[in-house]
């Protein structure tokens, strides 16, 4: 018990040591510009499509389980296209499309940097008078940083669009008055807010990664266990700074 | 004349466990030195300690007096751009080609232009004899061809200091001859200060210009091939004529 207590206050400690790290060698030169714009395309151009697909299936039940509950209690759902777009604008962009691009991009890249762990390619890399964290990380979390606000701002703007083709097409209400009553409810600062979180997630997404891929043990199953250790860590992590993100924001209105 | 490398009082632990103590070598410059020594006993940790990527729980290790562990980032990095390292799984990276392999750390580490480092990737695959693998992945050369390449590799930046860490493992015994003579022949052209690896005796005389036994947790320097032949130790004499019976059996 005290040997758990005592490896998770290390790593813990390696944790804030690596994010520390990758903070200070994302402001300082050299800059490596053709990395991170491959990784841009790589985290967000190439994720667009799975965050657009899953979103657009979210917004649809969003909206159809909303207005079904709506009418089963207060036998109305004028406020549905209200409720559900300022759910989409709060929670569901940034997280859903935090969690894909986990799945996605996460996992692949803590399998990756645990390979090259096992390889000794990390080990390599030093050899070689490089940097493992500036040359496999930096270009990755900035990427990262940037594919998840972006991605947040599509994923926004998908599920909102999608949310008002049900409307009018299952729930009756014309485009106009699914904008007049999501005027009412979101404004542009919910989509700035959710911007920022889908930044926050993004940003933690290659540092478990990367974490775990650093600290992978040898074998197929080291591997995997890094892999699976990344994606919890991460998805957790998303909750909790989505809890605590949102409660800031709250003294913003 | 101080030594290159002093290794002083290292020593290191694994999971509460002590595998190395109380390690002292000294390694002038241009020499060879060979670590032998039976499986798990710690080679490759100590080997990785000497080259700086892997801090040791005690002792230091000091090149040209400057402590690698302590020493500022910026300084450890040009130490250990003096250095170079060919890895027992060889470590290539393996989505670059044979080629792009020996370009990466030029074009990372150093300043010439692509047609210099075309003319540098040439010359080193020529050099160890790959000149045909050039636009080849790793995966698709043999593990000799690997070995070669990562020679290649670690010679690239020109390193005073070369670490092989069994550059012969899994190889059969006409292709590790002819790795090793590639070694030899190019320490000699290069001058440079060779420490490597190997359980395999016929390939550390060839290598050696001194042998040190890794068993224990400890290091017995044994010398030269004749003095490591001579030695008195029964560990060192059993594990040189490949004995089953003596001290080392229980070991691994």
């Amino acid at each position: 018990m005290i040997a758990l207590a005592y490896n998770s206050w290390v790593g813990s400690l390696e944790f804030l040591a690596l994010a520390a790290n990758t903070l200070i060698r994302t402001i300082l030169p050299p800059y490596r510009f053709r990395d991170i714009l491959r990784q841009v395309v790589f985290v967000a151009y190439e994720s667009a499509p799975i965050v657009v697909f899953c979103v657009s299936f979210a917004a649809v039940v969003t909206i159809i389980e909303a207005s079904f509950h709506m009418k089963l209690i207060i036998k109305n759902d004028a406020m549905v296209p209200g409720f559900a777009s300022l759910l989409i604008l709060r929670e569901l962009g940034a997280v859903v499309s935090a969690l894909l691009i986990t799945s996605r991009v996460g996992a692949g890249l803590a399998a990756e940097v645990g390979s090259m762990q096992v390889t000794e390619q990390i080990d390599a890399l030093r050899m070689l008078g490089m940097d493992p964290v500036r040359y496999l990380v930096v270009p990755r979390f900035v990427a990262c940083v940037i594919g998840g606000f972006l991605l947040s701002i599509v994923a926004n703007l998908v599920c909102l669009y999608c949310a008002m083709m049900v409307s009018q097409v299952s729930l009756g209400y014309s485009p106009g008055s699914f904008l007049m009553s999501m005027r009412t409810f979101v404004h542009f600062q919910d989509l700035i807010f959710s911007s920022i979180k889908g930044a926050c997630f993004g940003a933690v997404i290659p540092l478990f990664s990367c974490y775990y891929g650093f600290r992978c043990r040898a074998g197929a199953e080291g591997v995997g266990l890094a892999t699976t250790n990344s994606v919890v860590s991460t998805s957790v992590a998303i909750i909790i700074i989505d809890f605590v993100l949102s409660w800031l924001f709250t003294h913003f209105y | 004349m101080s030594s290159l490398i002093q290794v002083q009082d290292l020593g290191f632990e694994f999971e509460g466990k002590t595998l190395l103590s109380g390690i002292h070598l000294e390694v002038q410059r241009g020499e060879s030195v060979v670590l032998i020594g039976p499986s798990g006993e710690g080679k490759s940790v100590l080997l990785k300690a000497m080259a700086g990527i892997l801090e040791p729980t005690a002792g230091q290790v000091l090149v040209e007096n400057k402590n690698l562990y302590t020493a500022t980032f910026t300084e450890r990095t040009q130490i250990m751009r003096r250095m170079g390292m060919l890895f027992q799984k060889n470590a290539l990276f393996d989505s670059l080609s044979c080629g792009e392999n020996i370009a990466f750390p030029l074009r990372e580490a150093a300043q010439y232009t692509e047609a210099e480092i075309q003319a540098k990737v040439d010359f080193f695959l020529n050099e160890v004899g790959i000149s045909h693998a050039k636009e080849l992945f790793p995966d698709e050369i043999s593990g000799g061809m690997q070995k070669r390449l990562g020679i290649a590799r670690a010679l690239a930046l020109n390193p005073e200091v070369i670490f092989y860490d069994d550059p012969t493992a899994g190889l059969d015994p006409i292709t590790s001859r002819k790795i090793i003579d590639v070694i030899v022949r190019l320490q000699k052209e290069k001058g440079s200060t060779l420490v490597a690896i190997t359980n395999d005796m016929n390939r550390a005389y060839q290598l050696a210009g001194r042998i040190g036994m890794v068993v224990d947790g400890g290091l017995i320097v044994t010398g030269t091939e004749q003095e490591t032949k001579a030695h008195r130790d029964p560990r060192v004499h059993q594990f040189i004529t490949g004995d089953l019976n003596g001290p080392l059996t229980a070991v691994g």
